[in-house]
């Protein structure tokens, strides 16, 4: 006989095929060291004892019985709280290489049953869209060989830094160096900026280990790679160091830790590289930042002044700001005024059909320091799944877009575009941004590829892991929780973030010496670009090659 | 032999062209091994010249690019004056000396031979050169400075460059020179810009071995340019300095940058924040540093807590009187037979007439084992403690309490109070106690032997005082609460329900019909029997009727009949129908007439919708609350009513099983024995285990176990009290659970929990919290909580 209890069956009832990811666990191998069981971030395995009946049926001998055999093995729980995510901590862990979650091939019917107790589904992470972007296809193929000045990418020298800042139209510049007038101030970055991810999304490990390679890029290398706190304050030991002058500090809707910042500055031993205000996320544009109440630790709580434990949305629009003229004059005139109008300060959208209204705005505010737009596919620490899937505009037609603008205006040298959402998705950074500077931006922000590539972020398009909403970052990239954070070594992270620099740099020359560019970054160089695909290149103002 | 002049003009004063001076130069070394080249800007000069003997060109005039060009070991070639782009390019061999500057390309693509130049060069000389083992390393020497981008790719060029004359003193080595050198060695000497590449190249002084070759090759050279005056001045050591290849397996040693994070954390990262952790402020005494990610330890997300016994086994929760069975088939399995009965006696007075006759048993219905084959069987274990003798009783304490009404309720409240040295006086208004159920409930059910046996054993009680045939007042009821430290109301229902509707009168209560039927002289009933009100007591009525005669039995309800178990199950046996729904109009001679005017016939009519209390002798002190037009005991989770010195009990509070009297007379006495100790009474608050934290794929199915107590003992799974099965210690992969003697010595630690000695611990410093234990446990007992 078998058991007598049969399992009861509900409207959310859910099998193996019907989960997301699916744990093969090879028994043969197993040596049930625990590990797996240990590290997973879900909870999502554990060790199960599973009886089998052998029955004995010999038709001419009265030995007719049943027999059983128990067996164990790491099986996966079914309910949609402990279903695997796919993250692989437990075959990182094991000894053996006999587990590993595979990507279920089947429909995934979790997709249906992920709305629980009323709650649509939120995570943390990406859009979810596999294969290559539009950046990806993106070729350069004006190619300089015999026709003019050939470069060699390893033995020439280059200039590959951008300007961030208001540039004055020449005969503004003249005048106003004559008679002593304002000039805007600027700072010649590396092109490719750690795009805002905030003390609090980031754990402080992964949020200092950044820092201390955005630091060593420059002061050792002399990369001069600039980082954007995000919209979480910075701690103030940081603020009143000289590492600040690698610092985009970000301001928003939530003016989470700003009383700190400006508490420290009398004490500020350098200006902040830019103001950047926040006012969408290409992710999910109109939705506003959102930190669960799972990641506002003490810590946390300590540098935002808030209480602990509890969601801090910073909603999708600054309770001050009425109008586009008024809410872009204020704010900026407001920030520019507080560091002596010393430091470039711009604005971040989210892309939109309306970038372009926006940035005619900023062509007319003097104080304006540039435009970041910000598209779909970038990341987030948490939203809604329907605001990441389903809200946005993809990046490239968006910047394309305000950049040609600009040059009808011929305000192209002026104000410079920085473009975000995507760039490096699948691992092809420097091509992504060196394609987006050609179609106009003057640099890119990375932040989804940076915490991939520093820090080992096991997120990927098919929802892999992507539980950064909830702090339980296996990795400790995402969590506030210690025990978590600390399997995060800084040092590892600030030695990756200088690899990483390193390499785009010289990705940068391999990409721009063919091209014969070595002395200017190549912003809006869109006669080098082509796409095998005729709308697309239609779209964007650039070849159409096959 | 004089040397074969080759001229690059021709008799008429014009320019040969390279392509036939080559065939000119060709044709003059195939007859002379010296030539001398009076070139007119000629390219390539020197290309595919050898000669066994070897070969000497002196040039003279503008010499064309590419001089020395694939040069061939055993070729000399001395330029008389300044040479064009490219000396030496591809040189394989030949030594080439050009007694004044050089431009751009000087040696490019040099494998071997030797390049002297007399004055400086210009940009990308020494690039890309080879070095081929079975051959020496090309040498250039220059006697003043390079150009830039010297030393490109060099691969194995020595070059020495004096800085003597130089076109750029300030900067005898050029800008950026060395740029993916990969082998070589640059000797220079006076000011360079720095500018040289530091992935490729380390500037250092000349070694021993180096300084012995300069000094032994610097005079040759000079002699090679006619400088020999210069000999003192080149040869001062200190002047010289080298820049030396950076080999691969250097290079694979170095971090990709020039400092290990290590030093750049300790050197600049710390004291840019005043020398401390950039977080000490906000968070003191934070500890951030890296961690395994499956420590042990403090580091653990969760940690296993043995927690036996802290919730309870289906058995216990669902029972009215949470009777622990699992302790007692713990007790058996521990051969300790005697002290399962006493434990089992503590809670009950009656195990084996109620949990062994007339408890439809919920503690079966929900028993886990289920889960594997059958419930445990109860009732044999509860007949088997008939016989046993009662547990002692506690000293007195000088305390007594009325309880009035003998019932299960009353019967046990006074048989916990006795226990615990407490005088409990009985008031019953019947001349037997036990209330319906030795009033109502048929003897086939219940066995008599069985009831006086464990009846006798209650009355044989210590302080147990039993008054009969007292019929209650408000009178009686006030003496009795002045009398007694507490009162208790037992009373029951004994109020039978009915309805108005015509010839009700001649309707018989199934309390009334059963009590008669169960006394020596029961009443005859006709041959068809109708019962309203098809719940159990309905169906005990219908096996009376059977019993005493009937024929045909049929039960009617206005809804779908409530009666279950074995009650429902015996009445079906005799014949007894059911019939619903059925609306009864009114009772006539023929029998029950339904509202559509059908008639079941019948000669006795019985109705079994219930029984109410009657309290006519409470005081007002006492509160009731009334529910379907009747009267009931008010009472909170003690059972205490808005009377602090009284308790009500039973049916009296609302309609249940025996066992839920039984409940409530237990929990009752418990709550006075804590006033009168002056303790804190606690209700049973454990939760019940989820069926999930049990493991049950250990035990073995069996199709037909036997009933004994020693088999339902081992098949028993033990829900939330551990049955020391040492699998945890098994299964844990670290080795960290290990299972201890409680010590009981010191008297002040551990108290013994029904027997319970001992106790599993893991060891944080070895745990890693895979939560195996938990897995594995058959009972539930180890859970992990985040800490």
């Amino acid at each position: 006989m078998v058991s007598t209890r049969s399992l009861s069956i509900g409207p959310g009832s859910l099998s193996y095929t019907d989960l997301p990811w699916i744990i093969q666990h090879r028994e043969d191998r197993c040596t049930l060291c625990g590990h797996c069981t240990a590290v997973c971030p879900k909870e999502a395995i554990y060790l199960a004892y599973r009886r089998q009946r052998m029955p004995k049926l010999d038709i001419l001998s009265k030995k007719r019985n049943n027999e059983y055999r128990t067996f164990v093995g790491i099986r996966q729980k079914k309910n949609m709280e402990n279903s695997c995510i796919g993250c692989s901590m437990c075959s990182m862990v094991c000894p053996n290489e006999a587990i590993e979650p595979v990507p279920n091939t089947n429909e995934n019917r979790t997709l249906f049953f992920n709305n629980q107790k009323g709650e649509p589904a939120k995570r943390g992470g990406r859009r979810n869209e596999v294969g290559p972007t539009l950046l990806d296809r993106i070729m350069f193929n004006r190619i300089s060989m015999l026709t003019d000045p050939a470069l060699d990418a390893g033995r020439h020298e280059f200039h590959i830094t951008t300007t961030l800042g208001r540039t004055l139209d020449p005969e503004v510049f003249l005048k106003r160096t004559r008679d002593g007038g304002w000039i805007p101030p600027t700072r010649e970055i590396f092109p490719f900026v750690i795009g805002s991810m905030s003390f609090g999304a980031l754990s402080p490990n992964m949020w200092l280990g950044l820092l201390q390679g955005v630091a060593y890029c420059n002061e050792v290398l002399g990369i001069p790679v600039v980082m954007c706190t995000g919209e979480g304050g910075c701690p103030p030991w940081v603020l009143k160091s000289p590492y600040l002058k690698y610092i985009i500090l970000q301001i928003a809707s939530g003016y989470f830790g700003w009383d700190e910042i400006i508490r420290a500055i009398p004490d500020m031993q350098c200006d902040p590289a830019a103001i950047e205000i926040k006012y969408g996320q290409g992710a999910k544009p109109g939705d506003g930042g959102l930190l669960m109440w799972f990641k506002v630790s003490q810590l946390i709580a300590r540098l935002r002044g808030v209480p602990e434990g509890v969601d801090l949305p910073s909603p999708p629009v600054h309770q001050t700001l009425y109008s586009i003229e008024e809410s872009v004059m204020k704010m900026i005139q407001t920030l520019s005024t507080a560091f002596g109008h010393k430091v470039p300060i711009y604005p971040k959208i989210s892309a939109s059909t309306s970038a372009k209204s926006v940035l005619n705005n900023l062509v007319r505010n003097p104080y304006a320091g540039g435009l970041l737009i910000d598209g779909i596919d970038g990341g987030t620490g948490a939203a809604y799944n329907v605001s990441m899937d389903a809200t946005g505009h993809p990046i490239a037609s968006n910047v394309r877009e305000c950049y040609l603008d600009l040059v009808k205006q011929g305000k192209q040298n002026e104000i410079p575009i920085f473009a975000a959402g995507g760039i490096g998705k699948n691992g092809n950074v420097t091509q992504n941004g060196l394609a987006l500077i050609m179609l106009g931006a003057s640099g890119v922000h990375i932040g989804k590829y940076i915490m991939q590539a520093a820090a080992g972020c096991l997120g990927n398009e098919k929802n892999r892991c992507n539980v950064c909403n909830v702090g339980i970052c296996p990795k400790g990239i995402t969590s506030q929780n210690p025990k978590l954070y600390r399997r995060l070594d800084p040092d590892q992270v600030a030695e990756r973030v200088a690899h990483i620099f390193m390499s785009i740099s010289t990705e940068m020359k391999k990409i721009m010496a063919p091209l014969g560019r070595s002395q200017s970054l190549p912003v809006g160089m869109s006669d080098a670009l082509g796409i095998a695909d005729k709308d697309a290149a239609d779209r964007l103002n650039i070849k159409y090659v096959c | 032999m004089s040397a074969t002049v080759v001229k690059g003009l021709d008799e008429n004063g014009r320019r040969i062209s390279s392509m036939e001076f080559e065939t000119m130069v060709q044709a003059a070394a195939q007859k002379n091994n010296v030539l001398q080249i009076e070139a007119m800007g000629q390219h390539n000069l020197g290309i595919r010249l050898q000669h066994e003997d070897g070969l000497s060109i002196s040039v003279s005039g503008p010499t064309g690019q590419r001089l020395g060009c694939m040069g061939m070991p055993g070729t000399v070639i001395t330029c008389r004056g300044a040479a064009s782009d490219d000396v030496g390019y591809l040189n394989i061999g030949a030594e080439i000396t050009v007694l004044g500057d050089a431009t751009n390309g000087v040696c490019n693509a040099m494998a071997n031979g030797k390049v002297y130049i007399a004055g400086s060069i210009g940009a990308r000389g020494l690039t890309m050169t080879k070095w081929n083992p079975d051959f020496e390393k090309p040498e250039l020497w220059v006697l003043g400075s390079t150009g830039d981008s010297f030393a490109e790719f060099n691969c194995g060029g020595i070059a020495v460059v004096c800085g003597i004359d130089a076109k750029t003193p300030g900067n005898v080595l050029g800008y950026r020179p060395c740029v993916g050198m990969v082998g070589g060695t640059i000797y220079f000497r006076g000011a360079t810009d720095d500018s040289y590449a530091r992935n490729n190249a380390r500037l250092a002084a000349p070694t021993d071995d180096q300084w012995k070759w300069l000094k032994e090759n610097i005079p040759v050279y000079l002699v090679k340019i006619s400088r020999e005056e210069l000999e003192s001045s080149l040869l001062i050591r200190d002047e010289w300095q080298v820049l030396n290849t950076i080999s691969p397996q250097e290079r694979a040693l170095l971090f990709s940058g020039p400092m290990p994070m290590a030093e750049f954390r300790n050197k600049h990262w710390n004291h840019a924040f005043g020398g401390g952790d950039p977080l000490r402020d906000l968070a003191p005494g934070l500890d951030r540093s890296p961690i395994e990610s499956v420590p042990s330890g403090d580091m653990r997300r969760k940690k296993p807590f043995w927690a036996n016994r802290e919730s309870a086994a289906p058995c216990t929760y669902y029972c009215p009187v949470h009777i622990p069975t699992v302790d007692r088939l713990r007790l058996i399995r521990e051969g300790k037979i005697n002290e399962a009965y006493e434990m089992l006696l503590e809670f009950t007075p009656l195990p084996a007439s109620v949990c062994g006759a007339v408890c439809p048993n919920l503690c079966m219905d929900n028993c886990s084992r289920q889960g594997v084959d059958t419930p445990i069987e109860v009732q044999v274990l509860g007949r088997a403690v008939g016989t046993a003798a009662s547990p002692d009783v506690a000293p007195s304490i000088e305390k007594k309490v009325a309880i009035i009404g003998g019932g299960p309720a009353g019967i046990n409240a006074a048989w916990q109070l006795a226990h615990a040295g407490i005088e409990a006086h009985i008031f019953e208004k019947d001349t037997f106690i036990g209330g319906k159920l030795a009033q109502v409930v048929p003897w086939e059910r219940l066995s008599q032997a069985i009831w006086d046996q464990e009846i006798k054993r209650f009355l044989d009680t210590p302080n147990i005082h039993v008054n009969l045939g007292v019929e209650l007042t408000q009178e009686i009821f006030n003496t009795l609460k002045n009398d007694f430290d507490y009162v208790i109301i037992a009373v029951g229902t004994h109020e039978p329900r009915k309805i108005p509707f015509p010839g009700h009168e001649t309707v018989l209560p199934a309390l009334d019909f059963l009590k008669k039927a169960k006394s020596p002289n029961p009443e005859k009933v006709g041959k068809e029997v109708v019962i309203i009100g098809a719940g159990n007591v309905g169906c005990d009525v219908a096996c009376e009727a059977y019993r005493l005669g009937a024929e045909k039995v049929t039960l009617v309800d206005i809804q779908k009949p409530l009666a279950f178990g074995k009650e429902k199950e015996a009445a079906e046996a005799l014949g007894a129908q059911f019939r619903w729904p059925v609306v009864t109009s009114k009772v006539t001679p023929d029998g029950l007439v339904m509202d559509n005017g059908d008639v079941i016939p019948a000669q006795t009519v019985i109705i079994s919708i219930g029984d109410v209390p009657n309290l006519q002798f409470l005081p007002d002190s006492v509160e009731t609350l009334t529910v379907g037009g009747a009267a009931w005991m008010k009472t909170n989770e003690a059972h205490l009513t808005t009377d602090a010195k009284v308790l009500a009990i039973g049916d009296v509070e609302k309609p249940g099983l025996a066992t839920d009297a039984l409940g409530a007379g237990k929990t009752a006495a418990e709550y006075i024995i804590a006033q009168f100790k002056d303790e804190e009474w606690k209700p049973f608050a454990k939760e019940v285990i989820p069926q999930q934290a049990l493991t049950i794929a250990h035990y073995t199915p069996d199709n037909s176990p036997d009933s004994s107590q020693e088999n339902s003992a081992d098949r028993c799974l033990s829900c939330a009290s551990c049955r020391d099965c040492h699998l945890c210690e098994t299964i844990c992969p670290e080795g960290a659970i290990s299972r201890r003697d409680l010590d009981f010595s010191h008297g002040n630690g551990y108290k013994a929990d029904h027997g319970i000695t001992y106790e599993y611990v893991s060891d944080d410093n070895k745990c890693i919290a895979c939560g195996f234990c938990v897995d594995t446990c058959p009972c539930g007992i180890w859970s992990m909580s985040p800490f």
